[in-house]
C-alpha cells in the first residue's frame, strides 16, 4: 500500500509557509489534489515549455477575430 | 411603459432621458422592493438610502435644467462589496475586512458615476469572492429568489440574486472562475466577463492577478453591451489593462444570426451533466440554428490540459495573497474558505510557472481547435441542476467538497483562456430553477458574444421572466 501523501504535504506547508491545517475540510481538500496530480502527470511530455510567461498577453492580441 | 421594476437597465436609462420617469421614482421603487423582499433573499450588505435619493434628485434637477444625462443617467445600481469607494467600508464579504475603509475609489465606479448611474450601496458576496455557491458565514447565505434554500451561485451572489429579484437595474460582479457567469446562470440573468485585461481592476479587491475580471450582471445582453462599453478600456491606474479600442457594443446588436458559426466541444463540458441541462442546452442551440446559425460539434483535445492548469493558477495566487491572514487569523475565515486557501500552499512554484507559461500556447491551441471557422464556442454554463445551499455546504459537512467544487467546472476554463464569455438564461430545470447558456468568442470579441446573446434574447423570453416574490 502506498503511504498517505497528506501528512507530508501538511508538514511541507508548515515548513515553507508557516500555515497550519485549519480544519478537517482542509485536509479533505488536500486529498482532492490526488486527482489533479494524476491529470498533471498525464500531461507530462505533451506540451512544450515557453520561455516567457508574458506570451499570454501576446496570444490574446494575436488570436483576435479576423475572419472566421 | 412596463412596471418600473420590469424595465431593463437600458429601458430605465432611456425612460429617464426622455422624461417618462424620474430618477427619484426609480430609486423610491427600488428601495420599496428591497424593503419588501430582501429579508428572504439577503442580497444587500449596505443600503445608502439617503445618498441614493440625493443622487437621484441631482439627476432630475440636471434634466429639468436641460443638461444632457450620461448613458446610465438616473439608473439605480448596487455592487458587490469589493469595489472600493474612498471613505466607505468595503467588507469583501469577510469578517477580516468587516471595518476596512479604502482610501481609493475603483476606476469602474468612477466610470459608472461619470455615466450617471446611481450607487445605492453594496451587495452580499462569497467571502473574499471565493466560492461558487453563495454561502457566506459572516453576512448570512444569499438565497436564490426563485426558490429559498437553493444556491444563488457565487461569488457575486448578491449581484445575481438582486438583479433576478428586480431590486434595481445593474450590478458589478467579479469573475475569477465563473463568479459572474454562475450567479447569472443560477439566478436567471445575464452576466459577462470580458477578455482578460479588458476592464480595469484598479481599486478592486484582488483574488487572482492572472484570472480576475470585472463585469456586470444585468437583465439583457443589450444592458450588458452598454455597461461594458462604459467600463472597458485602458486605465493608467491598472498597468495590466488592455489598450485595444473599445467599440460601440450596442451598435453591433443586429439580431442577425445568419452566417454565425457556433462550435460545441464534445469533451469535458458534458462530463456528468444532468439530462435536463443537456436538453435545455440543445433546445437553445436549435433556437439559434432556426435563426440561421450553423452548429458544429467538434473535438477539442486541449481542454484536458486547460482544465488541469486552470486549477493551479487561482489557488496559488489566492494562497499568496492570503498567506499572512492564514498564519495569523485562520479562525476568522469560514471553514470552506480556509480549507480552500490551504489547498493552494502545496502547489510547487515550478508547476505554477508552468501553468502561466503554457497559457499562451494553450490559448492558441484552443482557438485553432475550436474557433477555426467558428465565431462562438457554446457550452452549458452549469453541468447540473441548481444545487441547494445544504448539499454544497462544506462548513456543515466536509463531505460536500466535491459537489461544491463541481459547480464552477464549466466556467473556470474560460478564465485560464482569458476569452470574453457571457451567460444568458436558456430555460428552467425540472425544479423550476434557471439554466444558463455560456457563449465565448476570440479575444476582444465582446461585440460578437453580445450580438449572439442579444439575437437569442430577441427570439426567447427566458431573460424577461422573474420570480414571484
Amino acid at each position: 500500500m502506498k503511504p498517505d501523501p497528506i501528512p507530508p504535504s501538511m508538514e511541507a506547508i508548515r515548513l515553507w509557509s508557516g500555515v497550519e491545517c485549519p480544519n478537517e475540510a482542509a485536509r479533505l481538500g488536500l486529498a482532492d489534489h490526488i486527482g489533479l496530480l494524476k491529470e498533471l502527470e498525464a500531461l507530462r511530455g505533451t506540451l512544450a515549455f515557453e520561455d516567457e510567461p508574458s506570451s499570454f498577453e501576446a496570444a490574446l492580441r494575436a488570436e483576435q477575430e479576423k475572419e472566421a | 411603459m412596463s412596471a418600473l421594476h420590469e424595465l431593463s437597465m437600458t429601458e430605465a436609462a432611456d425612460a429617464v432621458a426622455r422624461g417618462d420617469v424620474t430618477a427619484t421614482a426609480l430609486v423610491e421603487n427600488c428601495l420599496a422592493r428591497i424593503a419588501a423582499h430582501d429579508g428572504k433573499v439577503n442580497s444587500v450588505i449596505r443600503l445608502d438610502r439617503d445618498s441614493a435619493l440625493e443622487q437621484a434628485d441631482a439627476v432630475d434637477k440636471a434634466r429639468k435644467a436641460g443638461k444632457a444625462l450620461g448613458p446610465l443617467g438616473g439608473v439605480p445600481m448596487m455592487h458587490k462589496d469589493m469595489y472600493y469607494r474612498a471613505g466607505k467600508v468595503s467588507t469583501c464579504g469577510s469578517k477580516i475586512r468587516r471595518d476596512f475603509v479604502p482610501k481609493v475609489t475603483a476606476t469602474v465606479l468612477e466610470k459608472l458615476d461619470a455615466a450617471g448611474a446611481i450607487d445605492m450601496g453594496t451587495l452580499n458576496m462569497a467571502e473574499f469572492a471565493q466560492n461558487p455557491t453563495g454561502h457566506n458565514a459572516h453576512f448570512g447565505h444569499c438565497h436564490n429568489p426563485w426558490r429559498h434554500g437553493y444556491c444563488t451561485g457565487g461569488s457575486s451572489s448578491g449581484s445575481g440574486a438582486s438583479i433576478a429579484a428586480r431590486f434595481f437595474y445593474g450590478a458589478l460582479g467579479s469573475d475569477t472562475g465563473g463568479s459572474i457567469r454562475l450567479p447569472a446562470t443560477i439566478c436567471g440573468v445575464t452576466g459577462i466577463k470580458g477578455t482578460q485585461t479588458r476592464v480595469s481592476r484598479a481599486g478592486v479587491m484582488p483574488l487572482s492577478f492572472s484570472a480576475d475580471n470585472v463585469g456586470p450582471l444585468v437583465q439583457t445582453a443589450r444592458d450588458a453591451a452598454r455597461f461594458m462599453r462604459i467600463i472597458s478600456g485602458h486605465d493608467p491606474r491598472d498597468a495590466t489593462s488592455a489598450r485595444e479600442a473599445v467599440p460601440d457594443y450596442e451598435a453591433a446588436l443586429t439580431g442577425d444570426l445568419r452566417g454565425v458559426s457556433i462550435a460545441v466541444p464534445q469533451e469535458y463540458f458534458f462530463d456528468g451533466a444532468d439530462e435536463v441541462v443537456v436538453k435545455g442546452f440543445d433546445a437553445a442551440l436549435e433556437a439559434m440554428r432556426e435563426r440561421g446559425a450553423k452548429i458544429t460539434r467538434l473535438s477539442c483535445p486541449s481542454l484536458r490540459a486547460i482544465a488541469a492548469y486552470t486549477a493551479l493558477l487561482s489557488r496559488s495566487e489566492a494562497a499568496a495573497i492570503h498567506a499572512e491572514w492564514m498564519r495569523e487569523r485562520a479562525g476568522d475565515y469560514s471553514i470552506h474558505l480556509s480549507s480552500r486557501l490551504y489547498g493552494g500552499y502545496p502547489v510547487p512554484a515550478h508547476l505554477y510557472i508552468e501553468a502561466l507559461s503554457r497559457r499562451g500556447p494553450l490559448l492558441r491551441q484552443f482557438c485553432a481547435e475550436a474557433m477555426t471557422g467558428h465565431h462562438i464556442v457554446a457550452t452549458p454554463a452549469l453541468r447540473t441542476r441548481v444545487p441547494t445551499l445544504a448539499e454544497t455546504d462544506i462548513d456543515a459537512d466536509a463531505a460536500n467538497w466535491s459537489r461544491f467544487m463541481a459547480v464552477s467546472a464549466n466556467t473556470r476554463p474560460f478564465n485560464y483562456l482569458g476569452l470574453p464569455t457571457i451567460s444568458i438564461p436558456c430555460g428552467f430545470d425540472d425544479r423550476g430553477l434557471p439554466m444558463g447558456l455560456q457563449l465565448a468568442a476570440r479575444p476582444f470579441a465582446e461585440a460578437r458574444v453580445l450580438a449572439v446573446a442579444d439575437a437569442f434574447q430577441r427570439v426567447t423570453d427566458w431573460h424577461k421572466r422573474h420570480p414571484g416574490l
